[in-house]
């Protein structure tokens, strides 16, 4: 009977998220055919769902295997110039690398999309395991230095004249094929997202949350804890590596102060605020992240009431108002919009029904 | 009588200190004993170099016939030997049925492509039904659900038991199971330890305070204070061991 009772169970979820993925196509569909009325939401929409993809994959190392790792931005950085050099148009690649030329290797070297991104991710995904072996043996804030640390030399080295012919140093990349549709965003964002998800809740993800529980008692049930931790590591860096590959076609020209440390903290805080080791809490906290930065714009235009103009409506005063709220989130949900619990149907179902039941004559 | 674990001349230094000094002991295939000893004797010390956590400054381990020194502690646990700690390790937020699900994986081989692309269904559905049949026997199954930090502390004690059993261990470490527990509650616990053992075939060491428990249960005794060996032989040998007396109540300093 309890067999029956945990299928019915995953059924309702996976329906429901069926119906969301459905409506979803929809809205975007819709959207797409009045592309230039809603070029501003569709805009929002499509880094919403590439950020979603890079906090999945953080929350693999930092909330699922409780490696504090702040190499986001790094790991992003080899994705998205990888996925760059290997997809921009032979015929504009002259003028991107107006300046310094292009390696003639490089020249043709042009790949469908997909291949792109995994490739991208396998860059970043190899850098990942090469420099996990020495770092995954530090702990808690020392492994975050050093992570930090990694992120910020692929930075230096991208705008370093010597890879003038490959990245073309501090000019950055231009002309990036964009994504033709928000559906096209949408479907990598969702394999990415899917795939991650199944890691989590396989074998293999057990493992990782044992890690993250108890390392001492992790290795005494016989899981190799090197191994667990630079595997998530790995996985994590060529999801982000993806991710990466995604944000370079949104935003179709790239350079090196792209991937500051900002943007690894951007992530980490949809992390932290959607809960750490929480799924939906990710892709929750990547929209509400996202569309609350662009909503709160309101705050940056001057403000006229009686002919008197408020002093403090000028540029930037959103982002106070925005860490003002971050700061109230953290005080009240300690421990993230949805604090390591998942979104599910069935608790949000039993809670309407057992508020029915509590209604007098409600349920009778 | 088969040796199942065989310490010679084991030493570990930390620093100046010599936590381990020379210490020599043996468990037979099906014996239970026990090590006792004063605080800081150096008890859980031994548990940690068996099971790979520590490594030895000199000495050996063999377990079944072979040295185990320098291995890789999650080897050692596949080799066979499993434990339990004294102060509890359980993996806390997570589902009494995971903590166990967690250990059966030590016995199956997938990876991560299998296990994500759900490849391994056959495994993962077998992984799934030993749980649930441990449980049963170990009386967890009721609490299959809680998470484990909730549970009461003899439950727990209990499940990290559980948990060490799904390795399928031939060896069982117990590092003071019977610590904060009630004369009632240890008492269960000592038919309990002798229980798994008949059923799953086990030879148990075990770290122990509660003499009344050692005293009941174990084959052998292995006294050791400030990481020596002081004395050995059978609980009734112990017991009348002067050296034993000696570290456990002090001696009469004489005016």
């Amino acid at each position: 009977m309890n067999k029956l009772n945990f299928k019915e169970k995953t059924n309702i979820n996976l329906l429901m998220y069926l119906a969301i993925i459905v409506v979803s196509v929809t809205i975007l569909i819709f959207l797409d055919m009045n592309k230039f009325q809603y070029n501003y939401v569709i805009s929002i929409i499509e880094k919403s769902l590439v950020y979603a993809v890079v906090a999945l994959s953080m929350n693999i190392v930092t909330g699922f295997t409780g490696l504090f790792s702040l190499g986001q931005a790094g790991f992003m950085a080899l994705g998205a110039y990888t996925t760059a050099i290997l997809t921009i148009p032979i015929a504009s690649r002259p003028n991107v690398y107006y300046m310094n030329g292009i390696l003639p290797a490089l020249e043709n070297a042009i790949v469908p999309i997909p291949v792109a991104l995994i490739l991208g991710g396998v860059v970043a995904g190899v850098f990942a395991a090469l420099i996990g072996i020495p770092i995954l043996r530090l702990k808690s804030d020392y492994l975050a230095i050093a992570t930090l640390g990694f992120s910020e030399i692929i930075r230096a080295v991208i705008a370093s004249p010597m890879m003038d012919k490959i990245t073309n140093g501090s000019y950055g990349l231009k002309s990036i094929p964009g994504f033709k549709s928000s559906l096209e965003c949408f479907a990598y964002s969702l394999i990415c997202i899917v795939i991650m998800i199944l890691i989590i809740n396989s074998s293999t993800g057990r493992d990782f949350k044992a890690v993250r529980e108890d390392e001492i008692a992790a290795r005494a049930v016989g899981i190799n804890l090197f191994k667990t931790k630079e595997l998530s590591f790995v996985v994590s860096s060529f999801f982000t590596g993806i991710g990466g590959g995604l944000l370079a076609m949104f935003m179709r020209s790239i350079d090196s102060k792209t991937f500051q440390i900002t943007l690894t903290y951007d992530i980490l805080l949809i992390v932290v605020l959607g809960g750490i080791g929480s799924i939906t809490g990710s892709i929750v906290g990547a929209f509400f992240v996202t569309a609350g930065k662009e909503l709160l714009r309101f705050f940056d235009e001057p403000l006229i009431i009686g002919g008197v103009q408020i002093p403090l409506f000028k540029p930037g005063f959103r982002m106070v108002i925005f860490s003002i709220l971050l700061m109230i989130v953290v005080l009240f949900f300690r421990k993230g919009l949805l604090g390591g619990k998942e979104l599910s149907f069935n608790k949000l179902m039993k809670v309407r029904r057992k508020k029915n039941l509590d209604e007098p004559g409600g349920n009778a | 009588m088969e040796n199942v674990l065989r310490l010679t001349d084991m030493s570990i230094a930390f620093g100046g200190l010599m936590a381990l000094d020379g210490l020599n002991l043996e468990v037979n295939k099906g014996e239970i004993v026990a090590i006792i000893g004063p605080n800081g004797a150096g008890k859980t010390t031994a548990f940690n170099c068996i099971t790979g956590i520590y490594t030895p400054t000199s000495g050996n381990i063999e377990y079944l016939g072979e040295s185990i020194i320098n291995k890789e502690p999650s080897d050692i646990t596949k080799k066979g030997i499993a434990r339990t700690f004294q102060n509890i390790r359980l993996f806390k937020e997570l589902s009494v049925f995971e903590n166990v699900l967690i250990a059966m994986h030590l016995r199956y081989n997938d990876n991560i492509f299998t296990s994500t692309f759900r490849l391994n269904k056959k495994m993962e559905d077998e992984m799934r039904e030993e749980t649930k049949k441990l449980l049963d026997s170990q009386d967890l199954y009721k609490y299959r659900n809680d998470v484990a930090g909730s549970l009461p502390y003899g439950i727990q004690r209990r499940l990290e038991i559980a948990r060490a059993l799904a390795t399928s261990p031939t060896l069982l470490l117990l590092d003071e199971p019977a610590a904060g527990m009630n004369p009632q509650e240890t008492m269960e616990l000592t038919s309990y330890i002798k229980k798994i053992r008949d059923e799953f075939g086990l030879t148990v060491l075990l770290i122990e305070h509660h003499m009344d428990l050692v005293m009941d249960i174990s084959e052998r005794i292995y006294v050791i204070d400030f990481g020596k060996l002081i004395a050995k032989g059978t609980a009734e040998e112990v017991q009348n061991n002067p050296k034993v007396i000696e570290a456990y109540l002090g001696v009469q300093d004489d005016a």
